[in-house]
């Protein structure tokens, strides 16, 4: 169910929210200091960049250690090629943005803030530096914004780090946990765009009011009107479906939670409620919030296999599991897409994406071999049986999810 | 009877050590060589490396735990930490005390490869070059067996498969990804850096 938090206010197509119109709307940021932590762990909120991580818990754990003033990363990198939510969100509503960051810094005692933007997100990079412009805090005056390079891992957070800090957008390997010796080596709390979006309306009216709370959901695929929405926590994929606009065909499959979430089956996949938490309880993922429709005319064979050569590409080539793993999963799920494939091959899916999993220095393997487990699970039967369009499309199979 | 046990352990896993520590430092030298195949591509080789290097601590340290509490020899724990302080075959020991020491500290730094960088473990793991011949030197010096028809046949095929592989390394192969892989580190740089 359609539920405008984020982005209520003045229509999107009027472009980013100026500081009159946003103070006068919402009023300043009020002066909380470290008892937001508090209030941010009873609201029951949790990381939007994908992983779901409580953020009141990651707050405590950077106000523990005392060691150094840490540093607060605001993440909108937005790395994941079919996510617009944190882009819109920039663009929309800088200030509300900007506020949770001021109240992160305020609750985290620090006046280090670092924003770090995606390089292809031009629109926000300009709506983001403007609003800076605008504020009266200095924390925001002399805070820098941080262009990360359009890459899918760019917006790890181990990457983010190694990138406010030397540069190079790659992510580490931990230890050290950032929450102890990130950026220059002090505490540094990563936090996503939507997040922080949502710590500036909880501090205003209070964990309570949070309920459920809204996550900004990016649909995209066989929908009539692809895009981002504002839904209440726990909304179905039907109602997303229906409110972006249905489609015409009938539905394959749905991608939950972008290229690192999972396929489920249509059938399936209407009832599941849209909630970070109970996705997680069900062994799946809200992840950044994607939500991709594949019609049954399509291919989840061929179409897992555009993604999984993306991931492949889309590694660091730090570690060898990452780098030639996922080349090879990419290589052996090609090949079954070619006429009179190798029936190893899918024998080999199976037992090589048990080796790669778990063993990066980040997480890229293990997503992408989460997207394939899911892809081999819901098209058991296309991989089985693969019907040889592949090479007879000349061009390359429509982008759906 | 227990200790005619504790003894046949001893020997046995000392051998079972010997063969995998040799696969290990085969596959080792296999992965440097960038050996891939359609049906094995390279990860798998490093996955085996490392699976069968936990395999061989594993019987490496049955064979050390089995020589030292046998009550026949009566070793004691310090011939096992300290090399050359046994007073039995004082110099045959001590090179095994050295060989598993130098197993154990790749081992460790393996473990702690996040805390001490790449740079360092790497510098560490090239003493596996070192470990290997220390132990097949160990157990020719004061293997039981060492002389028997098996073990001995045993040694030479562990030896020329070693020796195979390092003048294979070393004199007639060439990387053939090198170039690929120095023209994709360079533009991952560009890419990384906006």
């Amino acid at each position: 169910m359609i539920k405008q938090r984020l982005l209520a206010g003045p229509d999107l197509s009027q472009g980013p929210e100026r500081l009159a119109s946003h103070v006068q709307r919402l009023g300043p940021p009020p002066s909380i200091g470290p008892a937001l932590i508090d209030v941010v762990e009873h609201s029951g909120l949790t990381g939007r960049g994908g992983a779901a991580f409580p953020v009141g818990a990651k707050w405590r754990a950077i106000a523990r250690v005392q060691a150094q003033e840490p540093v607060v990363v605001v993440n909108g990198a937005e790395g994941e090629p079919r996510s617009l939510k944190d882009q819109v969100l920039m663009t929309a509503r800088p200030h509300l943005v900007l506020d949770g960051a001021i109240l992160a810094a305020r609750a985290l005692k620090t006046c280090r803030i670092e924003v770090v933007i995606g390089e292809s997100h031009h629109a926000a990079r300009g709506s983001m530096s403007a609003a800076l412009a605008e504020r009266p805090e200095p924390e925001l005056r002399q805070a820098r914004i941080v262009i990360a390079p359009a890459r899918y891992v760019a917006g790890e957070s181990s990457a983010i780090v190694h990138l406010v800090g030397s540069g190079i957008a790659r992510p580490t390997s931990r230890p050290p946990s950032m929450h102890e010796a990130g950026v220059d080596g002090r505490p540094t709390l990563v936090q996503n765009i939507e997040s922080l979006a949502h710590v500036a309306l909880i501090a205003r009216y209070g964990a309570g009011w949070f309920g459920p709370g809204t996550v900004l959901i990016t649909a995209v695929g066989a929908v009539s009107a692809p895009g981002v929405l504002e839904v209440e926590s726990g909304t179905s994929v039907r109602e997303v479906f229906k409110t972006a606009g249905g489609g015409s065909h009938g539905m394959r499959a749905i991608l939950l939670g972008g290229y690192f979430g999972a396929w489920v089956g249509a059938d399936q996949a209407w009832d599941l409620p849209l909630d970070p938490v109970v996705l997680r309880g069900r062994g799946l993922t809200l992840g950044c919030g994607v939500v991709g429709f594949l019609h049954d005319a399509a291919c989840g064979v061929c179409e897992t296999a555009r993604i999984m050569r993306y991931l492949a590409s889309e590694s660091s080539a730090q570690c060898g599991p990452c780098f030639f793993g996922l080349r090879a999963l990419a290589d052996a799920i090609a090949r079954i897409g070619e006429p009179g494939s190798n029936t190893e091959d899918l024998a080999r899916l199976h037992r090589w994406s048990q080796e790669v999993s778990g063993r990066g220095a980040c997480r890229h393997p293990d997503g992408a071999v989460m997207l394939l487990r899911s892809a081999l699970a819901v098209f058991a039967e296309e991989f089985a049986n693969h019907p040889p369009h592949w090479r007879a499309e000349p061009s390359q199979p429509r982008r759906i999810a | 009877m227990t200790d005619q046990v504790l003894w046949y352990t001893t020997r046995g896993a000392g051998a079972v050590s010997l063969v995998l520590l040799t696969a290990v430092v085969g596959l080792g030298i296999l992965s440097s060589l960038r050996f891939e195949a359609t049906g094995w591509p390279r990860f798998l080789t490093a996955g085996l490396h490392r699976n069968l290097a936990l395999v061989t601590l594993v019987f490496l340290g049955l064979h050390i735990v089995t020589a030292v509490v046998d009550p026949y020899t009566n070793l004691g724990w310090a011939a096992a930490v300290i090399p050359f302080s046994s007073y039995y075959r004082t110099f045959w020991l001590g090179l095994g005390t050295i060989a598993a020491e130098l197993l154990a500290a790749i081992g460790i730094t393996t473990v702690a490869r996040g805390y001490i960088g790449p740079r360092a473990w790497k510098i560490v793991h090239w003493l596996a070059y070192a470990a290997w011949p220390i132990g097949v030197i160990h157990g020719l010096g004061t293997g039981t067996d060492a002389w028997s028809a098996w073990f001995f046949a045993l040694t030479c095929a562990c030896i020329a498969l070693v020796g195979f592989a390092v003048v294979y390394r070393l004199g007639v192969s060439r990387d053939p990804l090198a170039d690929p892989r120095a023209a994709f580190r360079a533009a991952v740089d560009r890419r990384l850096r906006p």
